[in-house]
Parts: C-alpha cells; structure tokens; sequence
C-alpha cells in the first residue's frame, strides 16, 4: 500500500519539480493540462439516482473544491457528477469558439488527421465501425454542445490567465519513491476532433516517475510510467536508461496523443483497438476454429494475428502522438506553473468519489466522465493510487540500492536450504539402501512374501521423495551460480536489458503505412457503402446467378482492398483456405462413406505402423 | 532446411504431370480416325457441321485445356522455381491452386466430372502443405520479422 506519510510537502514539491515532465502536443490540440479548482467553481454538481432523472445538488457558480466532498452519502447506485456549463449560458450565448480570434494564447493550428484510420484497417473493422457509430446514437454519449461547451469554458480559463498545471503527489511503497503527475484536462474530445472512440468531460491522466534512495538519501530515477488508456503492467513502464525514453535533463518526454490525452514515449500515430466482448458461445467457436487451424493443421499466422484474443473484437482508432504541437515543461516554449501539491492528501481527491463531468449511462462507459485521481468510476480505490508500483508492474523489482543486499541475503538463503537438503538427501539415501537390502533379502521367500512387498512400496515412496530432493539441490544449486554471477555483474555496474520486461511494445505505425495515396483514402472512406450497395444492386438484379455474383463481387472487393493495403499474399492465402474449406466439403458431401472408411483405415494403418516399429525396435 | 522447399517442388511437379496425364487421356477418349475420316484425310475437321455425341469427349477436352493450362504452366514455374531456387514460386504455386480449385468448384459445376474430385483433393493438400508454417518459414524467411506496429487494446476509456 502507497504510504505518504514519510514525504513532507517541501521535499514532495522539490521533487516533483526536480523531475517534471516535458509534455508535447499534438498540432490541433483543444485542451491542456490545468488547475482542477476553476473547473469545479465553473461547474454544476449533479446526482443520478437509479431510475430517476437527475438532480442539481450544487447550482454552477457555488460549487468549490472544499465544497465538493460534503456531500451526504447517497442510495445505492447513485452517482454525483459534475457538469461544465452549456455554452448558450456561457456570455458568447453559443458562439462557436474559434481559437485564434477569442484567444490569441491559444494554437492556431487545426487538426488533420492525414491517412485516415480507416485505411489502415479492413471492411470488417469498417463495417463494425458503422455499426459503432450507429450504436453511438443509441447508447448513452456526450452531446455535440457539451463539447462546444467544453471549448467554451477553456477558452475563457485560457483568458483569465490559466495556465499549464499538473497535480502532484509523493508517496513511498516497497522501497520506491513515487512521483505522480496527474494531469487534468478540461475535456477529452477524441471523438469529435479526432475521430476517435469517444468523448467525455474532463480527463484525469497521470505519469510517474519512480525514484530509488540510497541510504545516504540521495535520489535516483529509475523507471517511468506514462498512462495510456487502461494499459497496466509491464508495458506501460520505461528504464530511465531505456533509449526509447526522450529526456530533457533530468525532464522524461511525453507525447500527449489529440483529443484521447494517452500518453507516449515515442512521437507518431498509434492504432488503438477498442475492445467489445464477443458471445460466449461465438468466441468458443473461434477458439476451436483457430485451434484446429493453426495447432492441428500447423498453419502460419503472422504474429499479430495469432496473439489476438479469442473473447474480443476490436475496432480501431488512431491515437495521434505527433508531438509537433506546443511543448509544456521546463525549457520549452510553456513551463509549468507550480504543481497544485496533494501532500497533505487534500479532502476533495479522498472525500469526493464522483464523476468529475457528465454522466451519460453509457453501458461502455467510455463516454462517461472519470472519476478523479483517486477513484474508479465504481467509486473503488484505483488500483494506481493505492498500489503504483504494482500498476507499472515494479512490485517485482527491485530498486538499484535494494538489489545487492538482496541477492546476498538470498544467497545465504539458498546456501541454508541446500545444507538442509544435502543432510535430508544423506539420511534418505541411508535409509533407501537399507530398504533394497531388506527387499533383496526377502524376495522369493514364500512366508516372506508380505514384507517383500511392503519393502518394495516403501522403495517406490522413498525413491520418489529422494528423486525430488536431488531435483531441488540441482536447481538450487543452478540457481547459486546465476545469482553469484548476477551479483558479480552488478557490482560491476553491468544492468539487465533496458526492455526485457516489455512484452508487447506498442509502437507508432511506420512512416511507410501512414504514407497513402488519396485513392486508397478515399476507397477507405467509400467502400463500405460501395460493398453495400453492390450487394444489394445482386441481390435485386442477378438472383439467377446469385451465388457467383456475390462470390466474383466479394473476391473483386477483397482483391482491390488487398492491393490498397500491401496484402496480396494474405488475400491469396484467404482464398485458398476459403476454397480448400469449399473443396473438402463438396468431396465430404460426394463420398462421404468412402471419406470415413478411408479415414478409420488410415487411422487403423498408423496404429498398426506404430506398433510395428515399436516390436521392430 | 530446404528440404521441405525441394519436396514442394516435386509435389507440384507430380501435380503438373498429373493434370497432363488427365488432359492426355481426355484426347485419347476422342475416335480421331472418325474424324479424319469425315475430313477426308484432309487434316482439318469442321466441328460445326459435323454434330452427335461422339464430339463430347473432344469439347471436354478442350475445355479441360481452357480451364488448365494457365495454372499448369504456373504450377511448372513454381515446381522448377521451388527444386532450383530453393525459396521462388511460392505465390505462383498459391494462385494456381487457387485457380484450379476455382475452375474445379465453379466451371463444372453440376457436371462435375470424377477427374475433379482427386484434383480436388491434391489441391486441398498443396493448399495446406504451401500455407504450413514449415514452409512459410522457409519460402518468406526475410519477411516474416515483425516490422508493422502492433495495436493497443483498449477497454472503454
């Protein structure tokens, strides 16, 4: 458990400031990082109880942070939020929000999102991404105005002389010195200015820095972790020495992606996969499906492809990380302002567990706002507040001053246990030889027939337990020699691979991919209503020939979208396997009986080969 | 290692004689002295004025002919690349199966003829055999390095 106890609120702020992010935009970009107290004095709070319209509990222009957690606790289910004001009370009274005229602190810049995402995926992706935008507009999501509102409501912090601001707080947990930046935004308008996967009021993201103590109490940056999404674990987290992580001094870089707020180490386009949960019963028949494919029939799969989950589907989006926006941080074109310090633990990050925007239902709850740093939307603890280091998957990791006391201390553990073992190996061996004697002694004895076979099943246990002894000394002893080389290499200063731990690194889509002509973006953007029309078009006009014209219109579309997309080998490969499944069913349907008599000889023919060359042998 | 390239090679070119044998036998089916004898020793037969049943065996031979020789001469090119050069001919050999796969199951459709089935089937076994991750390993070795960015997985937010 995170302690904070220990970090008094000076060192915490040297600390954090000592290491404060560099953060770079991406060109467009609507909403940065700010002080969560104007956002709450400009909003509404609200609650939602099950089954009822929602209530106004705090009218905008009342509320403020020390208010915010005095709230009584509500019925089951009931959810408080906040709501940022609607423009057309704004003093604008609606007017769009143009960023270079209202605000000249603002970028002038809009976004483009170059080669469009769909171009980068295929017409299933396509045509589920449709059907997302369809559901969109009957599940629960953010409303266009809510976005002008958003805009609104920054552009006036923005003229009020806001600046960039981030919410930091330190904490201690197994040996590690924790430094989190937790970033607020205003909104996260992916979905509307990015085309992304969805839209909500305010944005809580975070980085942390994870610092080791020596005991003289000097401080040293080990490892970073930037949020992305609901990433965990592993993946999320860099070495300090780690080359894919950008510094400025002792500053990491982040790229903020457009509109999603995720955070990257390296600048470009990331394809993001939104994922929905298949049918139980559909996802069973993909695994068997897949199964038999690739394990049974031993089929190639490009990598990607086979590490897929059976369970999910996905539709894809850009992230757009292209750090060519501003550049926040110490020695860039904006610096920081002092950090809004959480050492002491403020009440309204502990005491308010609501959403900190607007409450949409959404069953996906992506549309809905997030809690704040502390909570999840369930109102639970999050798991990197309560546990950081076990979030960036440090839990099993030990910090550079930890690492030589422990892989001593381990040493002599292990030296202990293969002293008890040798003894235990002895005096079992002992006593097996005794037993063989006694079974050797008594064997072909009639009227010692029952202590002959007593022996023996005291042999079989005995030598089973002697077999595992020698196993244990022999890894332990395996072990002794790689923890001694591993401590010879550190105090050699020597350090494991930077990027060992990370097992699916994402990374920015090539330069190459990204590079599309306008025909293959324009295909992207036409083809599903093209497919559609088409089908139609047969379905209208050529039943005669039904089945062949769907099948030489379907092999047409996947032909020209294989070519756009570089995939001809796989479209070959997809045909053939498509055929082969046709083929084997039309020779299952014209020689079914001979197809099982051959297949029951073929069966009876190995077996009896096998144990052939087993009597040969 | 290129063993399993050698072997496909020779598959494909069992393929190739196979497909030849059925075409051979096919014109062998056809009575060529009646028709020389309609031509009066001529050479040259006029198949529109000269009509009956006797005639089939030649139109399914032509037509076996139409529907094969291009993939024949793919399958060649690619058994000849596999034994030569070892890792050549790979989306050759895919395309004529695919091609002939795509006459047997469309072109005879109802009248499906037997030689169709076995053809069928070796299709279905070279299919496999070209697709098994042996061979891809062997055939597309300086491709298959993942160099494409892997996507995220995103739940939600």
């Amino acid at each position: 458990m995170a302690n904070e106890e220990s970090v008094d609120a000076k060192a915490a702020e040297e600390l954090l400031r000592r290491f404060e992010p560099v953060i770079r935009f991406t060109k467009g970009e609507w909403f940065y990082p700010m002080d969560c107290e104007p956002y709450v004095d400009a909003c509404s709070l609200w609650v939602a109880r099950p089954g009822e319209d929602a209530v106004c509990v705090v009218p905008a222009g009342e509320l403020t942070l020390e208010r915010l957690p005095q709230q009584p606790e509500d019925t089951t289910g009931a959810v408080h939020y906040l709501k940022i004001p609607n423009p057309k009370e704004e003093e604008n009274g609606g007017r769009r929000v143009r960023r270079s005229h209202t605000n000249p602190d603002w970028p002038k810049e809009t976004f483009r999102a170059g080669r469009g995402r769909l171009a980068r995926v295929g017409y299933i992706s396509r045509l589920a991404d449709a059907l997302f935008s369809l559901v969109l507009l009957a599940r629960g999501r953010v409303p266009g105005g809510d976005v002008e509102g958003g805009r609104v409501l920054y552009g006036r912090f923005m003229e009020e002389g806001q600046r960039f601001k981030y919410h930091g707080h330190v904490v201690r947990q197994d040996g590690w010195i924790v430094l989190r930046y937790w970033l607020f935004y205003a909104f996260n308008d992916w979905r509307s200015n990015v085309f992304g996967a969805n839209d909500h009021e305010a944005d809580w993201e975070k980085i942390f820095v994870f610092l080791s103590e020596s005991e003289s109490g000097e401080v040293r940056p080990e490892w970073v972790a930037y949020a992305a999404h609901e990433e965990t674990g592993d993946d999320l987290r860099r070495r300090w020495d780690d080359p894919e992580l950008e510094k400025v001094g002792e500053h990491p870089v982040a790229y903020v992606c457009a509109g999603s707020h995720a955070t990257r180490y390296s600048r470009g386009e990331y394809l993001t996969e939104l994922a929905f949960p298949l049918p139980r019963a559909l996802s069973a028949v993909r695994r068997i499906a897949r199964r038999f494919w690739y394990v049974t029939l031993r089929q190639y799969a490009d990598e990607d492809y086979r590490e897929k989950p059976y369970e999910e589907f996905t539709i894809p989006f850009v992230d757009y990380g292209r750090g060519d926006g501003w550049s926040v941080g110490p020695g860039q074109d904006r610096e920081w302002d002092p950090p809004r310090l959480m050492n002491p633990l403020p009440s309204w990050v502990s005491g308010y567990r609501g959403l900190w925007g607007l409450y949409t239902r959404d069953p996906f709850e992506g549309e809905d706002a997030p809690a704040g740093p502390m909570y999840n939307r369930d109102k639970t603890i999050s798991r990197e507040w309560f546990d950081p280091v076990g979030w960036a998957g440090l839990d099993k990791v030990l910090t550079r001053a930890e690492e030589l006391e422990v892989i001593i201390g381990r040493q002599a553990e292990i030296e202990e246990r293969r002293d008890l073992l040798r003894s235990e190996l002895q005096e079992k061996s002992g006593r097996l030889k005794a037993l063989g004697m006694d079974a050797e002694a008594t064997r072909d004895r009639s009227h010692l027939s029952k202590l002959h076979e007593n022996r023996t099943r005291h042999i079989e246990e005995l030598s089973r337990e002697v077999e595992s002894l020698r196993e244990q000394l022999s890894d332990d002893e395996v072990l002794a020699e790689s923890l001694k080389d591993h401590a010879e290499s550190l105090r050699g200063g020597e350090r494991p691979p930077a990027r060992a731990h990370i097992m699916h690194p994402t990374r920015p889509v090539s330069e190459a991919e990204t590079r599309a002509g306008r025909v293959a973006q324009l295909w992207a953007s036409i083809s599903i209503a093209v497919v559609l029309v088409t089908l139609i078009l047969i379905l209208a006009y050529e039943r005669s020939h039904l089945l062949s014209a769907l099948v030489f219109a379907v092999a047409v579309f996947a032909f020209i979208e294989a070519g756009f997309r570089r995939r001809l080998t796989r479209f070959i490969v997809s045909v053939n396997v498509a055929l082969a499944v046709v083929g084997a069913l039309v020779i299952l349907e014209q020689y079914f009986w001979s197809v099982i008599v051959l297949g029951v000889l073929a069966v009876g023919l190995y077996i009896l080969w096998e144990n052939l060359r087993e009597l040969g042998s | 290692m290129y063993r399993q390239a050698r072997l496909l090679g020779v598959l494909l070119l069992l393929q190739v004689v196979a497909m030849v044998g059925i075409g051979a036998w096919l014109f062998s089916r056809f009575d060529w002295n009646r028709a020389l004898s309609i031509t009066s020793g001529s050479g040259k037969i006029n198949v529109q004025t000269v009509e009956g049943p006797w005639l089939e065996p030649l139109a399914q031979a032509l037509l076996f002919v139409v529907y094969f020789v291009g993939p024949v001469i793919l399958l060649l090119l690619a058994g000849l690349g596999f034994l030569l050069f070892r890792r050549r001919g790979w989306m050759l050999a895919s395309v004529a199966q695919a091609l002939i796969m795509l006459a047997c199951l469309f072109f005879y459709g109802a009248s499906r003829p037997w030689f169709a089935y076995p053809i069928i089937a070796y299709s279905i076994l070279m299919i496999l055999l070209l697709n098994s991750r042996s061979v891809r390993a062997v055939v597309h070795r300086r491709r298959l390095t993942p160099t494409e960015a892997r996507p995220e997985i995103a739940h939600g937010e």
